[in-house]
Parts: structure tokens; C-alpha cells; sequence
């Protein structure tokens, strides 16, 4: 890789490690695991083996005992951030770690055990959506959204677990459930009593980047109208992570981002003259990883379940 | 649900971080200490219905300085002063969020009295994508024209900090972005909404948004699952609100706070105790403020008063300016009776 662009990039990066070894969102802010996992995976793609070995110590330092990842070192349980952990783990070759992750991630408590008969009832009649249905949330015990389980998803897939495996079946059709019926996906309240609520850009990029690298193919109506949607959303104004995800997630289906070209180039001009994107360290890797092309991050298209 | 009483020793307990509640029980309204003694002047809390007939910029800011005078403002010379909106998503054709030409009013406002530094901050609930709300709303283009700065709270440095309720359990150590817990004075700008779930929305349901989504998630789902009334009620008790504004000039009424419609009501409500000026808001609402859940848990743990008797209402005469907002069916019972 020798754009310098990227380089460019990287520098931002490792001008901004932390002495603890993590990045914060933007510099000089505390570390977190989400920016760290990000910059680790942009250095290793690069080769950066000392700067990503410091990260990846961070990251260790966020683990507890039960192998579940936090937020930050002094979270006392394990937190959504832990996809971002898995992808690093998985690249830094760290296989104990990944390991127990994986372990803690596929067995992961969300609300929909908690909910009783009549509590589904309500949520399917009020948001008409199916709380029984098994996913991940932000936090342990409360309820699935499409976030957490689209990047959960991605993650899983991306270090190996099979797109058959009943949580990520589970998870893929919690996103199919989640769905707008107009098109695409937002946080995960497909409706408000008899209002349908709208899709957001984000979120649909998400939950298609989960579901192309699950292989659910672009024939399956939910996925044509999440590609729809984004087609639509991508002709206006969209933020820069949002635009990386949007790539992402077209990369995952076959001539889907051919159809929209120059995504990549609008992307890469939102880099600024220190490198980064945005200033935000998290930023700044996921543009770096996507339009390096870098398999580190990218779908791997599986058979449909 | 608990609702366990918050008690001054508690309060007590985060004293020293100036933007934390320490609310002094014994000169609030409706405290055995005052009410019991009829020798003892009650405290009035001071709410001012403000006209402001528009968006313009001489209404918003001629409103913004009678309101002001009559409201007991804080002191913001010299101070570190973060302006909370209210921006759970942004619409183009639906009030949802704070009208950006308020909040620069109230920038100008304030920038009258020489603060340290003016940071409007927002942790949005449902979309995460800041960058893009900020941009939609009008609030990056504001922040860029006025020289100060936007922070997503949700993504910002935090700070533990222990719950006011004793009993708190979900809450029980809050973590706060350092923007809000470093701030000198704390100053909450909703959009007066009927809301699916609360009732109607207003200071107190506004700060759901202080809290960060990167630890409570996005639509803040912790705090559903602790109760919203007493989410609102450990949340206001435990970080203070110096000062509250209402935008009532347009506010939204029906399916709220996202799907309903505009409603013209065409004043700012202000003062500084967030659970008065709530309650006035709720009037002019035409709803009674004991009937919401979360009002009157906070009148019971003394987070102020809603009782009309302990609010001076300065500006224009309640009833004058009562605009009854369509409810939800199932908060039909909140609508007070008219006369």
C-alpha cells in the first residue's frame, strides 16, 4: 500500500497513541476500546507491529474475567464494544484472547429471555417487531438492537464462525424482523404504534454489512430494499462513518457499489490535510481499512443460511 | 419501581462539583421545614411566560431578556456555560429537535454576560450519527457561525459519579460526560412534546440525553429498563440543572416526540428550577403536572415543586397562553380541566 493519502493517515494514527497504548475517539481524549481495536487493525494492515502490539495491550487490559470486553479498563462488565475487540484479537494472532471472546460474545444475555408473553405482545403490537427473537444489545440484559447485532454479526464472521450458527441465525433474523418496510433499517423500531418509522443511513449500512457477510443474498426483499435505501440516502448528505459503512456494506453484494460510483473518491476527499478524517481517530482507521480495501475488516460472502 | 427518597445527606455526599444537584431541602417549597411553619415565608420559585411570537430574531432574543430578568438566572460571568438541547432526531418537515435560531439567540443572550466559554452539547437517543444531526439541524452550521463548541456527549470523555438515591440500582454509579460534569452552569432547552412514552417531554425528560450512549446505548435502553420516571428523577437529583428554557414557540403535539405534529403556542418558559418550569409547561400544555408519573415522583423526593401555589408565573397570564396538545390516547388522563 503506498498511497500516500494512507500513509498519511497511518501517521495521524500513531501520532495520537496514548501512553497507555489506546486512542480515544479524537486526540488527547481517554482510550476506548472501539477507537483502539480500529487503530490496531489499521496499523497491522500496514505492518505496524509495535505501535499495534502497544494497542493490542490496551486491549488486554479491558478484559475480564469472564473474557468479556469493556469499554475502558474500569468497566465492570463486558460492553458492545467487544466487537471491535474480537476483529483485533482475531488480527493481532491473539487466539486465547479471541477465544474466550467469542465464548463470552455467543453467549451473551440480551433481554429477549427476560420478556414475558404478554410484554412480546405489547412490544409486537406497539413497535410490531418480534421480542422473542435473540440478538445483541449495547448493554448485557437489556434489548437487541440492529447495531450492536449487525456489528456483532460482523465480527463473528470475519474471525470464522459460521453463518449457520444459531446465533448468528438468530441475529440475522432479528435484523430481517427489524426491517422498515419501506426500505432499509434504523435503530430497530420498525414502527411507533401505526407509524412506521424511518431508516437511517447508518444503520442500514450496518445491518447490510452483517447480512452480505452472512451471504443473505440480494434476492431476499429486505436486503433489495436496504440496497434501495442506501442508493437513496448516498445521492444526499452523508457522515463520513456513514459513508464508510455504506461502502462496506455494497462491497458485500456483487456490483452493488459499481452501481454507485465514486463513493470511494467522495470518501477519500473528506481527508484532511492532518490525515484524519473528521479528527476522530475511530474515523480515520475505518476510512483508512475501507478504502485500503483491507481484508481485515471486509465481508466474507458465505452461502445463504 | 422504588422510588426511594433522596436525602440531603446524599446530596450532600457530591458536593464539590458545581454542576451536581445540591439542592438545600430545607428552602425548597413544600418541605416539612417551611410548609409546616406558616410564620415562615414560603420561597416562591419564579417560572416567566415569555411571548416570543416567532422565530425572528428580534422576538427570540426581546423574550429571551424579559424572561430572563424575572426568572432567577444564574450567574454565567466568568463561567463555563453548556447549553443542552433537545435533538432525539431531526426532521424536515416535523419540529423534533430545539429550533437552531433559539438556541443562537440564546447564545447572543448569554454571550452579554461575559462566560468563559458557551459548548452546546447533545448526546442524541435513537440515531448515533451525530455528524450528520448535527448537520441536518442547523446546530454545526450555528456552532461554526458562533465560534464555540459542539459536543456529542455520547462519545465524550466520562466521569463516575455515585447516584443521589441511596437505592439506585441500575443508576447506581452514573457515568457523565465530562462536559456536563465539568460544567459551571447547566442550562436545559427542550422542545415542549407530547411523548409516547413519559407523557410530555420537557427540562427533565431533556437530560435522558447528558447520559452516553456509548455506555447506556442508543435508544439509551438502560434507562427504560430502570423505569423512566425514576431514571429522570436519579438523573435530575443527581446532576443539576441550573437553568431551563422551553421552546414553545413551536412545539409538537400528538405522537411525540418523533412522530407528531406542530403545534403554535408562541412563548418561552424559564427559570431555574427545571421541575417548575416543567410544570408550567405542562399547563400550558392543558396537562395537569401531578398527573405525569415522573413530575410528581420528582415533587415527592423535592426536586422542587409543581404545586401552583409555590411557582410565580411572571409574563403572561397562564391561561392566555394555554394551547391544549392533542395526547396520546393512553396520557388522555394527564389533560387538566379547564376553568
Amino acid at each position: 500500500m503506498t498511497d500516500p493519502r494512507l500513509s498519511r493517515a497511518l501517521d495521524f494514527i500513531k501520532a495520537h497513541q496514548n501512553p497507555d497504548g489506546g486512542w480515544g475517539y479524537e486526540p488527547g481524549r481517554r482510550s476506548l476500546v472501539e477507537p483502539t481495536s480500529f487503530c490496531v487493525l489499521a496499523l497491522l494492515a500496514r505492518g505496524e507491529s509495535a505501535a499495534a502490539g502497544r494497542g493490542s495491550g490496551f486491549l488486554r487490559s479491558c478484559v475480564k474475567s469472564s473474557g468479556a470486553v469493556g469499554i475502558d479498563p474500569k468497566d465492570p462488565e463486558g460492553s458492545w464494544m467487544s466487537y471491535a475487540a474480537l476483529l483485533a484479537f482475531h488480527a493481532a494472532g491473539a487466539a486465547e484472547d479471541e477465544r474466550r471472546l467469542k465464548g463470552w460474545i455467543l453467549s451473551f444475555e440480551d433481554a429477549s429471555g427476560r420478556f414475558t408473553k404478554d410484554e412480546i405482545a405489547i412490544v409486537a403490537s406497539r413497535y410490531r417487531y418480534d421480542a422473542s427473537i435473540q440478538g445483541w444489545a449495547w448493554t448485557p440484559r437489556t434489548t437487541a438492537w440492529v447495531e450492536p447485532t449487525a456489528l456483532v454479526i460482523l465480527a463473528l464472521i470475519r474471525t470464522g464462525v459460521a453463518s449457520t450458527e444459531k446465533r448468528i441465525k438468530s441475529g440475522i433474523d432479528l435484523l430481517i424482523d427489524r426491517k422498515v418496510p419501506s426500505g432499509g433499517w434504523n435503530f430497530g423500531n420498525p414502527y411507533s404504534k401505526s407509524y412506521e418509522l424511518e431508516a437511517s443511513t447508518m444503520s442500514t449500512a450496518l445491518a447490510l454489512a452483517a447480512l452480505g457477510a452472512a451471504g443473505v443474498p440480494k434476492s431476499r426483499p429486505a436486503v433489495a430494499a436496504g440496497l434501495g435505501f442506501l442508493e437513496r440516502a448516498l445521492a444526499g448528505d452523508v457522515s463520513t462513518a456513514s459513508l464508510a459503512w455504506c461502502l462496506l456494506a455494497l462491497r458485500g453484494y456483487p456490483g452493488a457499489e459499481a452501481a454507485i460510483p465514486g463513493l470511494a473518491g467522495r470518501l477519500a476527499r473528506l481527508q484532511t490535510e492532518d490525515g484524519a478524517f473528521r479528527g476522530n481517530l475511530f474515523e480515520t482507521a475505518l476510512a483508512f481499512l475501507v478504502l485500503s480495501d483491507a481484508p481485515i475488516l471486509g465481508p466474507s460472502p458465505r452461502e445463504a443460511p | 419501581m422504588s422510588s426511594a427518597p433522596m436525602t440531603r445527606r446524599t446530596f450532600v455526599r457530591l458536593a464539590g462539583a458545581s454542576v451536581f444537584a445540591a439542592y438545600p431541602a430545607a428552602v425548597l417549597p413544600g418541605t416539612p421545614g417551611q410548609s409546616d411553619n406558616p410564620t415562615v415565608p414560603r420561597a416562591l420559585l419564579r417560572v416567566a411566560l415569555a411571548p416570543c411570537p416567532d422565530y425572528g430574531p428580534d422576538s427570540l432574543a426581546g423574550a429571551l431578556r424579559t424572561g430572563w430578568r424575572t426568572s432567577q438566572p444564574p450567574d454565567v460571568g466568568g463561567k463555563r456555560v453548556v447549553i443542552k438541547p433537545n435533538m432525539v432526531d431531526v426532521s424536515a418537515d416535523r419540529p423534533i429537535h430545539t429550533d437552531p435560531r433559539l438556541i443562537d439567540a440564546l447564545i447572543l443572550h448569554l454571550s452579554g454576560f461575559g462566560p468563559r466559554e458557551i459548548v452546546l452539547a447533545e448526546g442524541t437517543s435513537h440515531n448515533r450519527d451525530a455528524e450528520w444531526l448535527f448537520r441536518r439541524s442547523g446546530y454545526e452550521a450555528l456552532a461554526k457561525r458562533r465560534g464555540i463548541r459542539l459536543v456529542d456527549l455520547n462519545y465524550d470523555d466520562i466521569r463516575p459519579v455515585a447516584c443521589v438515591n441511596p437505592r439506585a440500582t441500575l443508576l447506581k454509579e452514573m457515568s457523565l460526560p465530562e462536559t456536563i460534569a465539568s460544567a459551571d452552569v447547566l442550562i436545559s432547552v427542550p422542545k415542549m412534546k407530547t411523548h409516547k412514552l413519559a407523557g410530555i417531554t420537557l427540562s427533565m425528560k431533556n437530560m435522558f440525553g447528558i447520559l452516553p450512549g456509548m455506555v447506556y446505548g442508543w435508544p439509551k435502553n438502560t434507562l427504560h429498563w430502570n423505569g423512566i420516571p425514576l431514571s429522570i428523577c436519579e438523573i435530575n437529583g443527581t446532576v443539576k440543572t441550573h437553568y431551563s428554557i422551553v421552546d414553545a414557540v413551536v412545539g409538537m403535539e400528538g405522537h411525540g416526540p418523533i412522530m407528531g405534529s406542530a403545534k403554535k403556542v408562541g412563548v418561552l418558559i424559564m427559570g431555574a428550577n427545571a421541575l417548575a418550569v416543567d410544570a408550567t409547561a405542562a399547563r400550558v400544555m392543558g396537562v395537569e403536572p401531578s398527573r405525569v408519573d415522573y413530575l410528581a415522583m420528582a415533587h415527592k423526593i423535592k426536586l422542587g415543586s409543581l404545586r401552583a401555589e409555590d411557582i410565580a408565573v411572571d409574563g403572561e397570564r397562564l391561561e392566555r397562553v394555554r394551547t391544549d396538545f392533542a395526547l396520546d390516547p393512553e396520557y388522555a388522563h394527564l389533560r387538566a380541566p379547564r376553568g
